[in-house]
């Protein structure tokens, strides 16, 4: 087969949608020099993990619309910090300022510590519905997808879905140990441990389809399970916090 | 093609020597040429259970350091042509055997054309039991019907899925088999033991056999005879419907319920 006819069969670019966690900057000032100094203190902390990193500029705490010429004046300054600003987050005045110094406007961000939607009762509304394309989640660890596990967990071993969920569709045996900083799911029977939220998650939970546990934790709450209570053993079982207690509920009453 | 079973268990005295015995004698009464080894290193067993003990002049430690040749050290059943035993060796510790050592034997043993290969692991998850099952394409894990005998095969089931050539290297796991022995059915019904659902569950396989709890075992150990051999004993016949499924046959599992008690065993009391 010629060059041109795997050409022909092959488009010349695809595009899909990648979910890519991407670093905000709230500015609260348009001053370079007092900009790049703050920077340079931050960066000092941890200058590899900000080394040429993508960053988008927020400038919702302004109090006043900054000009064009400012406005690239602050890009320098990022710039000389170390990072690269690629885009304005949605807001008041990014829309033409964007357009003139030629940036994309990034929108629907999560506010910056808001709780997971499962976390309340009632799912957040979602502050911006944002149709738009260039739509970036906040670089918030549970945007990774769940880690699937589906052999059996045995004995001894130890699992740990970092940033993540973790789905197990077999059993966890006794003396083994599963953790997640998301959601723990359990298909099939715990008899050993599981804890969800291990990083202070507290909306984290875990699901069981089969309680037999040796310890539930949630967000660094457990309980020991020296007896099984007869009324969760063999049924499935949600454990989640209400306030400073670990709370168990059986799933099929 | 020849293929590596590993017999392992994690606790000791659950009939993993019993069982590699039965296992081999049973393979090679199906014509299948058999080597098995034991690796537990200071501790021999399997030569008495197979009536071989006064025949051990080289072992498997021998062979490895290139005292003698695989060939001197293969000891040749008396009563099934193609059956051969390597003896672990009584006098060494564990760490004569390392897995290149252990590679070499078991090539050597592939080139000579053997159909399957035993490897009668020791107790507990250290060195020897590690090695005996590294290069593993199956396992039978003997499990007594208890709870601390089922958290310990957990245990070795855990291992077998990371610890084996197949796991590094990512080609493929070893395929696992649970072998019950020691089972009563009496008890199971009187609630006094796991019963094989309840292991099955436990550990989320099925069973390859289930051995009754019989006298014929100890009696033929001591008579130095596999106990497969004992024909028309039931553990004989649970042990060939073991080896008939090794070998892909499906069949059902005898010996796992109950004896219904005769007229006159419930009137006088049986």
């Amino acid at each position: 087969m010629s060059t041109t006819a795997e050409a022909a069969q092959k488009a010349a670019l695809e595009i899909r949608y990648a979910q890519v966690g991407l670093l905000q900057m709230k500015l609260r000032t348009i001053n370079p020099g007092t900009i790049l100094d703050e920077l340079t203190g931050k960066l000092a902390t941890a200058p590899q993990f900000f080394k040429q990193t993508a960053i988008c500029l927020d400038l919702r705490e302004l109090e006043a619309e900054p000009g064009v010429a400012e406005m690239r004046e602050v890009v320098e300054a990022v710039r000389r910090g170390g990072m690269r600003v690629i885009g304005l987050t949605e807001g008041e005045f990014s829309t033409a300022l964007a357009q003139s110094m030629g940036l994309p406007v990034i929108a629907g961000f999560r506010p910056q510590g808001a709780p997971r939607a499962a976390a309340a009762a009632p799912p957040a509304p979602v502050e911006a519905p944002a149709p738009a394309p260039a739509q970036a989640p906040a670089p918030t660890p549970q945007s990774l997808p769940a880690l699937i596990h589906t052999q059996p967990v045995r004995s001894g071993q130890r699992l740990y879905a970092r940033d993540r969920d973790l789905i197990i569709t077999a059993t966890v045996g006794a003396g083994a140990e599963v953790m997640a900083d998301g959601c723990v799911h359990i298909y099939g029977s715990l008899r050993g441990r599981a804890m969800a939220g291990v990083r202070g998650d507290t909306g984290a939970r875990v699901f069981v389809q089969e309680f037999r546990a040796e310890l539930i934790a949630v967000a660094g709450v457990f309980k020991i399970f020296e007896q099984l209570p007869k009324d969760l053993a063999g049924h499935p079982v949600q454990a989640l916090l209400a306030g400073e207690e670990l709370r168990l509920v059986r799933l099929d009453v | 093609m020849t293929e590596i079973i590993v017999v392992t268990s994690g606790k000791g005295g659950v009939g993993k020597t019993t069982t590699s015995a039965s296992l081999s004698t049973g393979l090679a009464r199906k014509g299948k040429k058999v080597a098995v080894i034991d690796f537990d290193i200071g501790l021999r067993n399997l030569d008495l259970i197979m009536g071989c003990e006064r025949r051990v002049v080289y072992d498997f430690v021998n062979v490895i350091q290139g005292d003698c040749t695989l060939k001197q050290a293969l000891i040749k059943d008396k009563r099934l042509e193609t059956l051969y035993i390597l003896a672990a060796s009584q006098t060494r510790d564990k760490d004569a055997l390392t897995l290149e050592g252990v590679r070499k034997v078991l090539d050597e043993l592939i080139a000579e054309g053997f159909d399957y290969i035993l490897c009668d692991s020791p107790a507990g998850i250290e060195k020897g039991a590690h090695l005996a099952m590294y290069y593993a394409d199956r396992a039978v894990v003997v499990v007594n019907p208890e709870v601390s005998s089922v958290r310990d095969s957990d245990r070795i089931l855990g291992l077998l899925a990371s610890k084996t050539e197949h796991a590094e290297k990512g080609d493929g796991r070893v395929k696992e088999h649970l072998l019950l022995t020691r089972y009563s059915p009496r008890r199971v019904a009187a609630g006094e033991m796991l019963s094989v659902a309840d292991v099955q569950e436990i550990l989320g396989l099925d069973v390859i056999g289930v051995i009754p709890e019989s006298a014929d075992v100890l009696s033929a150990s001591n008579a130095g005879t596999p106990v497969i051999l004992n024909e028309g004993t039931d553990v004989s016949n649970a042990y060939s419907d073991a080896v008939e499924r090794l070998l892909g046959a499906e069949l059902p599992l005898r010996f796992v319920d109950a004896p219904k008690k005769g007229f006159f065993a419930r009137v006088f009391g049986g």
